[in-house]
């Protein structure tokens, strides 16, 4: 009996829990966002003259709410989930794909490998990234497979049914060790350096001989992610006229759209790209990814099929910031002018070009920093490797070497005893100083923003 | 023991991305109330540029930032952009969509000159008005012109227009020529306490000093400055992709590839150098990537400031800070404190 009342008492309280619990409980669908019809606009979007005033963003007031709908809070009826199958190994000959089981498994609609992408390469400059590798295994990161599910878990756990037989190849890792000629060739035949810069100005060996020092530093910088808030997502929709609408992260649309239109071989017309609102780019959104696998997915099932990367896709499949070895010499006068650099830059390109054709040049043309230097000799170079491919970000190499040029610059006054300020506002461009490629620069404000942020930071205050 | 230090970095950075052109245009549509679209096909990424080109067509046809509705990114209904790259958007596509204002704006003159019998090229487009220049007391409101333009003169007022910027092809043997229109400038100044025992570097403070030409929207181009900022503290400290001998990265999570949070941030002052720019709209440049280029190098500058030592890879991690700082103990004389 007394066992009995026990189990009666539990289950009044537990009543009792529920009930409160039900007050408590949040509705399991968000209700309907309304938006009150009134939408008070801000004042400053209300004024002229426009530029000049600090106009709030029209999208902010979604964004406060969180209510932008990004691609990923997409839905379209019947809309499939799409998963990419990585190789997870740097370099490697695809002996055989077998998806048969794959396509076996419940709620699987359609299995996509690299031969059936009608034109498998493509790339802003050289078109050498496959969309998913056929043939060869360029860097761990590469896609080999993709999958289109019912739901998204189901998707994943397709991709452990696809079987994927490799047989390694020597890989090489090492920028410099690429370089060499004996090296294991990334994309054989070709050469591992696949572009390089040169800038000229004066003579740097008379620069040299004139100078009263000469310094010598070596810099390096590190991959890194672009990390934005939304990852790379995509929605496509072939429908029966044979066009193809793509809701994408894109961060350039046109260049997108060609890319598809190359990679699908269909004409541009045929191809509609929407961009929504993007959670960020910073440079790692420029370029096609899932794209033509998501719209060929569709074409196979019929039906909206979406991709969403992962956080580990992102680092993994995407591109990265060029790690850069810098070397630098430079010829100074003892009162801190400079007379002479010479720099050379190793870029490691990671497997893909990517825009490494964009970011070897601006690294090139800004690695002497913003100063009048006449004799100049810069020489870049940017290399194959098998790593994750480098490409755009926030400042295309300029990071790079304005941390190389600059920490340089502060060894040079801390050598000459020079105030760190002093030096770089006696070597700074003026309006009309020549750049390191001979063009006249004008509206020149370098020597500004140093006394400005002098000032306001209390440089040449007594420190305390 | 924490010693403070301080360090500079100033830098340069182009407007646009070179290899090849890059083009921009845009579509300016006047409504028959003085309200218009622009239509442009550059993405927003977050950093507000569709603010900043509503901002740019309102100020050439005389009209307010919310008078504008932008229409952007979509390949079928807006005109071709090369992209949200490049710091470009606020130049290129800016100078695009002034263009196209522009022209626009002409046929509402053509449209107004008789109704203020003068000639079109004696207007001018001010507070959402076409009035006589010099004469303000003279004027049509935009939206009575815009309707008189569709609807009597049969003449909509809709302008395209593209741009590319001026540049000439290097030299491949020795890399003279314009490689980018123009370029913009700015100085940070950093200021950290270095923990001498454990290697760890806290950014306190940063002072920036950038030039963006005129700035279109003040409030946008501190907001790219801090987050540039936040970008160039990761870079310096802490961010670094890591592989194993295999080739495969080992910490692409967010648990293992440290990012600088909210209270990794230092306290930043922004300061916008004056500055106009004849080539850009209305004297801009652009300021979206140089925010993050001097940060990583005025922060290593005060560590060097602070304890002496001259990290010369990226990321200086505390590790890293550590042993340098050690190395450069034994290297040093011993001494007894004569006290």
């Amino acid at each position: 009996m007394a066992r009995k009342t026990k189990v009666a008492e539990k289950k009044v309280s537990l009543d009792a829990w529920r009930e409160t619990d039900e007050t408590l409980r949040l509705p399991a669908i968000t209700p309907p966002v309304t938006y009150p019809i009134e939408t008070l606009v801000p004042e400053v979007r209300q004024q002229t003259p426009a530029v000049g005033q600090r106009a709030t963003r029209p999208d902010g007031r979604l964004h406060g709410l969180g209510q932008t709908r990004y691609i990923d809070d997409l839905a379209f009826p019947g809309m499939l989930y799409a998963k990419i199958k990585r190789a997870g190994i740097a370099a490697a000959r695809i002996k055989s794909i077998d998806t048969r089981e794959a396509e076996a498994l419940p709620g699987v609609m359609a299995v996509l490998t690299g031969r059936e992408i009608p034109v498998n390469s493509f790339g802003p400059s050289l078109k050498d990234q496959p969309v998913l590798a056929d043939d060869l295994v360029f860097h761990a990161g590469d896609g080999v497979a993709a999958v289109a599910a019912v739901t998204e878990q189901i998707a994943l756990d397709a991709l452990d049914k696809i079987k994927v037989e490799y047989e390694p190849l020597p890989a090489v890792f090492d920028p410099v060790e690429a370089m060499k000629d004996d090296a294991p060739k990334v994309h054989a035949p070709n050469s591992n350096i696949y572009a390089t810069k040169l800038i000229k100005k004066g003579d740097i060996e008379k620069g040299f001989a004139a100078s009263d020092h000469i310094f010598e530093g070596t810099f390096r910088t590190q991959m890194v992610e672009h990390v934005p808030l939304e990852p790379h997502a995509s929605i496509a929709m072939w429908d029966p006229n044979g066009r193809v609408s793509i809701y994408s992260t894109l961060g350039r649309i046109t260049l997108g759209r060609a890319d598809i239109a190359r990679t699908l071989k269909l004409p541009i017309n045929r191809i509609r790209v929407v961009a929504t609102i993007v959670g960020g780019n910073f440079g790692g959104k420029n370029e096609i990814t899932q794209e033509p696998v998501l719209a060929l997915l569709s074409k196979k099932t019929g039906l909206p099929v979406k991709g969403t990367f992962t956080r580990t896709e992102e680092f993994i499949a995407t591109t990265t910031r060029h790690p850069i070895i810098m070397e630098y010499k430079t010829g100074v006068m003892k009162d801190g002018r400079i007379i002479a650099r010479k720099v050379r830059l190793v870029l490691d390109g990671g497997a893909y070009c990517s825009w490494s054709e964009t970011t070897l040049g601006k690294a090139c043309i800004l690695a002497a920093g913003p100063y009048n230097i006449d004799n100049l000799h810069a020489e870049a170079f940017v290399v194959y490797t098998n790593k994750t491919m480098t490409g755009a970000m926030r400042g295309f190499g300029a990071p790079q070497v304005c941390f190389a040029y600059e920490s340089h610059m502060d060894d040079i006054a801390a050598a000459l005893n020079i105030d760190p300020l002093d030096i770089r506002l006696l070597n700074a461009f003026e309006e009309g100083s020549p750049s390191p490629t001979g063009q006249v620069l004008h509206s020149v404000v370098v020597k500004d923003t140093l006394r400005t942020a002098a000032e306001r930071f209390g440089w040449k205050e007594p420190r305390s | 023991m924490k010693r403070r230090g301080r360090g500079i970095a100033c830098m340069w950075y182009p407007i646009g991305f070179t290899v090849a052109a890059n083009p921009s245009a845009a579509v300016v549509k006047v409504n028959e109330d003085g309200t218009a679209t622009l239509l442009t096909g550059t993405v927003e990424t977050g950093q507000g540029s569709l603010t900043i080109l509503g901002q740019i067509a309102a100020e050439e046809l005389g009209i307010a930032t919310d008078d504008v509705h932008v229409v952007s990114a979509d390949t079928d209904s807006t005109p071709m952009d090369t992209g949200a790259i490049a710091s470009r958007t606020t130049y290129v596509t800016g100078n695009a969509v002034r263009l196209a204002a522009a022209k626009a704006k002409a046929i509402l003159f053509e449209v107004a000159a008789p109704m203020l019998r003068v000639k079109p090229d004696q207007l001018e487009a001010r507070d959402r008005k076409i009035q006589v220049k010099g004469y303000p007391q003279r004027y049509l409101p935009i939206g009575e012109v815009a309707n008189h333009a569709q609807v009597v003169m049969g003449e909509p007022p809709i302008g395209a227009a593209s741009f590319n910027p001026a540049t000439v092809a290097l030299d491949p043997e020795t890399g003279q020529g314009k490689p980018f229109s123009t370029y913009v400038y700015a100085t940070q100044i950093a200021e950290v306490d270095v923990d001498d025992e454990t290697g760890e570097v806290d950014v306190i403070r940063i002072v920036a000093a950038h030039d963006c030409g005129t700035a279109i929207n003040p409030m946008l181009v501190e907001g790219q400055i801090e987050g540039g900022i936040s970008m160039g503290v990761g870079f310096a400290l802490q961010e670094e992709i890591l592989f194993d001998a295999a080739g495969r990265q080992i910490n692409p999570n967010l648990t293992n590839y440290i990012m600088p949070t909210s209270l990794d941030m230092p306290e930043i002052e922004v300061n916008i150098v004056k500055s106009y720019d004849e080539t850009g709209p209305f004297g801009a440049k652009g300021v979206g990537e140089p925010t993050a280029v001097p940060t990583a190098a005025a922060i290593l500058n005060a560590i060097h400031n602070a304890v002496g030592v001259r990290i010369t890879s990226l990321p200086a991690t505390a590790e890293k800070v550590l042993a340098a700082i050690k190395a450069k103990r034994a290297q040093e004389p011993k001494r007894i404190a004569a006290r």
